[in-house]
């Protein structure tokens, strides 16, 4: 378990950063945090994290936009990206996966759902 | 959203702050005895749920506001679960507060939109068996929650194909169509269940996006009944699937009497079309009561007619002339007795046994069945013609009329039966038809009662009948008393 690949969790919802970081340690995995899309960028670069969990409506940069970068960024592109959303809609499903992301999860997350896409999808 | 339900409906999230407080009321009274961890923990649930409050009374306004009540909601039901996990079960009230909270959630995620309603069925429908057809399966677990839920039962299909293949097996009452599907998309599906007579009159709802109002609108001149826009309001969705399974009950019902009117008809019209009248059939077709095929009493006025003589003259002929000759003579006869409305009950090889008052008594069944033998007699010059003209021998007819009671009705076994006629007159009405001459017409007594009209009746006599006790009085009849 040392030297785990952390999870990135990008979430501007305080309370939801806070749940979910917590219930996300509580799997036994390792997580870091990002407010909004830049950071995220910027973390996925430096941390190399194994997965990536992102809530699209972001602040300063929106996950759309981060999504898009790190899908063309050469270092970034294989970094799987399940995305946040808070929209039953097919829309934003297709919106997602369209955006280079794996996956998706729908606000209220289903936790253990969420935990299997992330063990289907995180790199070693 | 909110203005399209109707006053009583209990909104989610009205539901959804009532079980906050009472959770907020069991956490201020078991407070003493939580850890600090879990304190902070239901604080910052009913931090969330504090912040759901607040979007709540705000007018919805935008996708931004929905994000953030979904952000609301999934920081309650985050540390609502992990509260679950943390809580002891000594607290037992608290774990059942929470859990009644978590199925507060799913339910008011399982209504997206501002203002869903939840709990009981809100528009009471007949059940109905509903198809839904999408390629997404988090859409098709919907729809068949939602209904459900109202008692319906409901199948999905992933795709046009497998909708069509559910249409073949199954009597579906409504049709709920996504119209964006891969491969056979929601249009296609539609034309063929348009075009298809089994499903022609299945309603179909289409469901699409609020951007593509213009294939909804195409989808309606192709027929579908109704339409949904994502994301679609489940009381919406309750209404238009209730008011589709009502059509299709309507049209059920008005198929099933339509049908069973025409096996009737069909079973009339192929029961007593070869020998009746057209005009008579369609009599009885169209009385409502329909028409009585047991066996009953009727007083009929019962007509034979044979050529006197046919035996000995058919024996000179070969069989092609005799045909010939049996048709032509035949066809003339039934073509007059048909426009006297009478009944031909049968053809036995010339002879021709014909009844006026079965299956419908008239009046004037007896006259019709004189003036029908007049006309008969007068139609031979014109069959006789044509034989002489193709070296035929003349032909002699013989009529004879008896009027009395008869059973009518289907008579014979099931594999073969058909509507004729038993009872003495009948026989009377062989022996008198023994006693006629060629052109000659006689009638007995009982038909000369029945008459209205005037004719000239000649020669009374008292006719011995074989098998019979009684002499039966007869009169030939040489033409209407006015002619």
């Amino acid at each position: 378990m040392t030297e785990q690949r952390p999870i990135l969790l990008v979430e501007d919802n305080e309370l939801n950063r806070e749940m979910l970081t917590r219930r996300l340690m509580r799997a036994g995995l390792r997580v870091i945090v990002a407010v909004n899309g830049e950071e995220a960028l910027a973390l996925m670069t430096s941390a190399h994290p194994a997965l990536v969990l992102m809530d699209m409506n972001l602040p300063v940069m929106d996950g759309w936009t981060a999504c898009d970068h790190a899908r063309k960024d050469a270092a970034l592109r294989d970094i799987p990206i399940i995305a946040l959303t808070a929209h039953a809609m097919d829309a934003d499903r297709r919106n997602a996966l369209a955006a280079g992301c794996d996956d998706y999860a729908t606000k209220p997350i289903d936790f253990p759902e969420l935990l299997a896409k992330i063990e289907r999808l995180k790199r070693p | 959203m909110n203005t399209e339900i109707s006053e009583g409906d209990a909104l989610w999230s009205d539901l959804l702050l009532r079980i906050i407080a009472e959770l907020r009321d069991l956490f201020e009274r078991s407070r003493e005895s939580l850890d600090a961890a879990t304190v902070e923990d239901f604080n910052r649930l009913f931090r969330a749920a504090a912040n759901l409050e607040t979007l709540l009374q705000e007018p919805v306004a935008g996708t931004g506001n929905h994000h953030d009540q979904m952000n609301a909601l999934a920081a309650l039901r985050g540390y609502a679960e992990m509260l679950r996990e943390d809580i002891d079960h000594q607290a037992q009230d608290l774990d059942e507060a929470l859990a009644r909270l978590l199925k507060a959630i799913r339910m008011a995620d399982a209504n997206p939109g501002h203002g869903g309603t939840i709990g009981k069925p809100v528009i009471a429908a007949e059940p109905g068996f509903i198809l839904a057809v999408d390629d997404l399966q988090e859409n098709r677990e919907l729809v068949a929650r939602y209904l459900s839920r109202s008692g319906h039962l409901v199948v999905t299909a992933a795709s046009g194909e497998e909708a069509l293949r559910t249409l073949a097996d199954a009597d579906v009452d409504v049709v709920l169509l996504d119209l964006m599907m891969p491969e056979m998309d929601g249009r296609e599906v539609l034309r063929r269940i348009k075009e298809h007579p089994d499903w022609r009159a299945t309603p179909v709802i289409v469901i699409s996006g609020s951007q593509d109002m213009e294939g909804i609108i195409a989808c309606i001149e192709a027929g579908a009944d109704d339409y949904l826009l994502k994301p679609f309001n489940p009381v919406l969705l309750q209404a238009r699937i209730k008011a589709g399974i009502e059509r299709k009950r309507w049209h059920d019902r008005e198929e099933q009497y339509r049908q069973q009117l025409e096996r009737n008809q069909k079973f009339i019209r192929a029961t007593f079309g070869r020998y009746l009248s057209d005009e008579i059939v369609t009599d009885i077709l169209e009385r409502p009561e329909g028409l009585e095929l047991g066996g009953d009493l009727r007083e009929v006025t019962i007509m034979m007619s044979d050529i006197r003589g046919f035996t000995t003259m058919s024996e000179h002929l070969a069989p092609a002339q005799v045909v010939t000759m049996l048709n032509r003579y035949l066809g003339a006869m039934t073509d007059i007795i048909m426009a006297s409305n009478g009944t031909i009950d049968e053809f036995i090889g010339d002879a021709i046994l014909a009844v006026f008052g079965a299956p419908q008594h008239r009046d004037d069944d007896a006259d019709r069945a004189v003036r029908c033998a007049l006309a008969m007699q007068a139609a031979m010059a014109d069959v006789n013609r044509q034989n002489a003209a193709e070296g035929l021998p003349e032909l002699a007819m013989g009529i004879a009329l008896n009027t009395g009671t008869v059973i009518a009705g289907n008579i014979g076994s099931e594999r073969r039966s058909k509507y004729g006629f038993v009872g003495h007159p009948m026989n009377v009405t062989s022996r008198i038809e023994d006693h006629c001459l060629g052109g000659e017409i006689l009638i007995s007594d009982s038909t000369r009662q029945q008459l209205r009209g005037d004719y000239t009746l000649t020669n009374q006599r008292d006719l011995n009948v074989r098998g019979i006790d009684q002499s039966v009085t007869t009169y030939t009849i040489r033409g209407r008393a006015d002619d």
